[in-house]
């Protein structure tokens, strides 16, 4: 293999595919980076067989070639060296680098004993712009539970039907959905559970480059291909049945309060601070205003020994006074990913699930378990 | 063969003792003869705990008219006649111990009706003695009702538990003889209720089904070792499902139930490094071998045998068990804290002089301002003040911090509780389904909601709000079974503080960030009782300065 290639591709590149190195490993080539010619291009790949990210630079190829290297080392020179060309050349498994006034060489094991990446062919086969993906991914990965102990629930459904495609993630406690649509229809109604750490990295290396991403199935539904411009990723799919969660989502509500996003947020933080040493409980308090006039929201937080919060904000009250009470960081993190202006949030009972949903759009719906409190 | 009475050199050698230590060593007995006796339906009855009454009916053999008052003289048994049959035991008893233990403690009732019998007969004891006895029609089988276990020692019916613990054990013993003979239909009544059904129809996975729920019954893994000597047969547990308690590993050794160390140590070796320490597999196997090869006759119980070759039992246990797990899919192991070094000498163990036991309102205990410093293999906080270096168990000393939130929580009636999204459902054994209908109310006040949803089938719908991760269902059935014993209602609200603390403490093995280290540090400082945790073992240990410039060689 002989080929050169610029600093700053090399780096950009082993950035994006380092996320799929795998940290702790029995299998010690899964910590280092495939390099590979492949046509007049560089493919850098890694996996850590439960996603693998392949990426693919420009490069003047003399010879071709591939070999895996430790991939930290190489990320690590790789970031210290100037912007400028660097020439690659492997001698049996050692990998020479040279570029400016450095030179390096790096032993590397053989290519051919890297995990294969899972080529994703067959099955459903669509297209996404980039953006709904991005939103849709953050408005839902982070309800996903984040241990183990029921497996389909540490992953995000993404249900395919024609040109719509629902996100939706639980852990238990809470549900958040996302509806948008996709730029090709899909051929057959489908539903995959993407692992949610795989999305979040996903999301991460979408750049401005990529105005829309492929997403393909295979047949089997075990494995799922996103394709940016330049950067693949595979993922295992989490096998299983996703709750049904339509069924969760309350129909009616009794109170319904719309409030301010920005003020809402602050107050919770403002409680949590006192919410801090128990389970983090705030109590929230609406109240409808007289006769056609804005109602309030009291938003509440004690600590033993060290005090009380109570906030107040506007709110527009639709319905009959109403108390209820949540983990502070539930109904921060929903506000934390919704760009709208106002939040409305529904409530039957006190100890029934609570809905926070945007005011303008209505392609998102948050359901939060409350916490049962004596009031 | 009829009941004939051993000769005195055959009693000499069995092991003799204590029969009837409880109910349930009743309800062992009468389903033993049972089973001896052919039956393929046996329904057992209990009331009041087993004390009031307790009774076996079956389809059986019966017992000959003949025979029938013999059957309650001392070593009298239709099951062997001689010494040399004592090495080749083949049925359940041999002793001709039973009716008559039985009917020194109780009174009792029998109907029979034997093969080829013309009429069935009626027989009633009280101390021991025939009070009445009378012709009474039958289909064939045998009842035998006990009335008023221990009416006549007081003392003995001081000495049993409460009746929850006396039926939990009960519905244990039936449970496990329903698992050790699958194509035997097994009804249990306690109090009028149903407990246990099971269909009889020679499937282990169905009473597994019927015992341990539906949802672990599709999950075991069947071991077919029938080729091996001895042969090994029934179901385990894959390494993904595992219990926080020894009470899911049942053995029988030619179908009889038993609790024997070799056993238990072969299993629970099987899955060594396959599931997390402090966890146990689900197990119920059985082991088939010669009888000239074990002496059941160790234990007056006879709940013990002996394997005259028990190297080779345990080898072939653990192979059979290690290669079905091997040959199963791969689990997901959840990663298992490093061993903590052996602490050197240097080191005093801050807990060490006072391990004290938990106490409800302890003595507080200063603990010093602490710095911390980082973390040690994920599980360690290390710290330091003037005096030294502190290293600090960050599980151990999570779970003492939560453990005195709950119970000061509790005694404040004011539990955090958070609602579940979807319930989840849990399945109890029967032993559990006891615990739960008559100390339910207990864990009511820890913040779990509970609902019945149809036989021993519960959905959960609210837990305490720290909990909220792991498995929920098996938390609430590590609970039940960790208040299943008698104890003080104080002791007992403590067991389910720790429960729950250890539950959701962080655990070995989770990094934490400097925050979180911080705050866990802040708040063991404010514990009651910061150097120990609920189970008495030190939550942090100390390395003196002077310690360390001794060495260090820098002083003497
Ligand atoms: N349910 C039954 N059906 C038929 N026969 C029975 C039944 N119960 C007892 N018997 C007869 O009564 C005899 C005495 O029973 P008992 O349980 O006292 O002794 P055993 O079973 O022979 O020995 P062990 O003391 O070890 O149980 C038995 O040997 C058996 O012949
Ligand atoms: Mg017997």
């Amino acid at each position: 293999m002989k080929l050169s290639c610029l600093q700053e591709n090399l780096k950009n590149a082993l950035s994006i595919v380092s996320r799929a190195v795998a940290t702790r490993s029995t299998l010690p080539i899964t910590q280092n980076v495939l390099i590979a010619t492949d046509g007049s291009r560089l493919k850098l790949a890694a996996t850590n067989l439960e996603i693998a990210i392949s990426c693919w630079i420009g490069a003047k190829v003399e010879k071709e070639g591939a070999i895996t290297v430790p991939a930290r080392l190489l990320t690590d020179y790789t970031s210290l060296l100037p912007n400028e060309k660097i020439d690659i050349n492997l001698t049996k498994n050692t990998l020479h680098l040279k570029c400016a006034r450095s030179e390096t060489s790096i032993n590397g094991l053989d290519a051919a004993d890297f995990p294969p990446i899972p080529e994703v062919t067959d099955g459903i086969n669509t297209k996404i712009e980039r953006e709904a993906l991005r939103d849709g991914i953050n408005q839902v990965s982070f309800a996903a539970a984040t241990e183990e102990s029921r497996p389909v629930l540490t992953g995000v459904q993404l249900e395919f039907d024609g040109d719509k495609l629902i996100l939706a993630a639980a852990d238990g406690f809470r549900l958040a959905v996302h509806y948008t649509s996709v730029l090709t229809p899909v051929s057959a109604k489908t539903a995959i559970i993407v692992p949610a750490k795989a999305l979040v990295e996903l999301s991460r290396f979408l750049s401005d480059q990529d105005e829309s991403v492929e997403i393909i199935v295979n047949q089997q539904k075990s494995q799922a291909l996103f394709r940016l411009k330049n950067v693949e990723m595979v993922s295992q799919l989490i096998q299983g049945v996703f709750p049904n969660y339509s069924q969760l989502i309350p129909q009616k509500y009794a109170t319904r309060a719309v409030v301010d996003l920005t003020q809402f947020l602050q107050a919770i933080k403002m409680a949590s601070i006192f919410a801090r040493d128990g389970s983090g409980i705030v109590r929230m308090e609406m109240t409808p205003g007289p006769e056609m006039t804005a109602g309030k929201m009291n938003i509440s937080a004690r600590a033993e020994e060290i005090g009380e919060n109570i906030g107040e904000v506007d709110a527009l009250i639709d319905g009959e006074p109403a108390k209820i009470a949540f983990n502070a960081k539930y109904v921060s993190d929903v506000l934390g990913v919704i760009k709208q202006k106002q939040v409305a949030l529904e409530t039957t009972t006190s100890s029934s699930p609570g809905v926070i949903r945007p005011i303008g759009v209505s392609n998102y719906v948050h359901v939060v378990m409350p916490m049962f409190v004596q009031w | 063969m009829s009941i004939r009475l051993l000769t005195p050199d055959v009693v000499s050698k069995i092991a003799a003792g204590e029969v009837v230590e409880r109910p349930a060593s009743i309800v062992k007995e009468l389903m033993e003869n049972s089973l001896d006796a052919g039956a393929t339906q046996v329904t057992i009855e209990s009331q009041g705990g087993g004390i009031n009454l307790i009774r076996v009916a079956d389809n059986g053999s019966g017992i000959p008219a003949s025979d029938l008052e013999l059957a309650f003289r001392r070593h009298a048994t239709s099951k062997i006649s001689n010494s040399a049959d004592l090495e080749k035991i083949s049925t359940l008893g041999f002793r001709g111990e039973a009716l008559p233990s039985i009917a020194a403690v109780a009174d009792i009732e029998v109907i029979t009706q034997s093969t080829g019998g013309i009429t069935g007969s009626y027989l009633q004891l009280r101390n021991s003695t025939v009070v009445k006895r009378e012709r009474r029609s039958r289909p064939r089988g045998t009842t035998i009702t006990v009335h008023q276990l221990f009416r006549h020692f007081p003392a003995r019916l001081k000495f049993l538990k409460s009746l929850t613990t006396e039926n939990s054990h009960v519905a244990n013993l039936v449970s496990q003889y329903a698992l050790s003979y699958p194509e035997v239909k097994f009804k249990l009544y306690i109090d009028g209720r149903q407990a246990i059904n099971t269909p009889g129809n020679g499937k282990l996975r169905d009473v597994v089904a019927e015992v341990y729920g539906l949802e672990t019954a599709q999950q075991m893994l069947a071991v077919d070792g029938a080729r091996e000597i001895p042969s090994i047969t029934g179901l385990v547990s894959p390494a993904s499902l595992c219990r926080s308690s020894r009470g899911y590993l049942s053995f029988f050794v030619n179908r009889r139930w038993v609790r024997n160390s070799t056993l238990f140590r072969a299993a629970e070796d099987a899955y060594q490094r396959l599931i997390m320490t402090g966890k146990h597999p689900i197990v119920v196997l059985d082991v088939s071998l010669p009888p000239q090869e074990i002496d059941i006759n160790v234990h007056p119980t006879k709940t013990d045998v002996k394997f005259r070759s028990s190297q080779i039992v345990y080898a072939t246990v653990a192979k059979s068990i290690r290669n079905r797990l091997v040959s199963a899919p791969l689990p997901r192991v959840e990663p298992i804290a490093p061993q903590a070094p052996p602490p050197a000498m240097l080191w005093t163990r801050q807990g060490d002089e006072a391990p004290q036991p938990p106490t409800f309102r302890p003595e507080p205990i200063n603990m010093p301002i602490l710095r911390v410093v980082g973390q040690l293999a994920s599980s360690y906080i290390l710290a330091e003040d003037p005096t030294g270096l502190f290293l600090i168990d960050q599980h151990a000393a999570h779970e003492r911090i939560l453990f005195e939130k709950i119970l000061a929580q509790r005694s404040q009636q004011n539990v955090e509780i958070q609602g579940l999204l979807e319930p989840i459902n849990i399945d109890l054994s029967p032993k559990q389904d006891e615990v739960l209908k008559t100390r339910g109310e207990l864990l009511n006040g820890f913040g779990f909601n509970i609902e019945p949803f149809g036989g021993r089938t519960y959905l959960l719908r609210a837990v305490p709000a720290m909990m909220k991760s792991g498995d929920l269902a098996e938390a609430v059935r590590t609970l039940l079974d960790s208040i299943a014993i008698d104890e003080e209602p104080l002791r007992r609200e403590e067991k389910i503080a720790q429960s729950l603390a250890c539950h959701s403490a962080v655990k070995a093995g989770d990094s934490l960030t400097g925050e979180e280290m911080r705050e866990l540090i802040r708040q063991l400082e404010q514990a009651a009782q910061p150097k120990t945790c609920p189970h008495g073992r030190p939550t942090m240990i100390h390395l003196s300065a002077q310690q360390l410039e001794k060495e260090f060689g820098r002083i003497r």
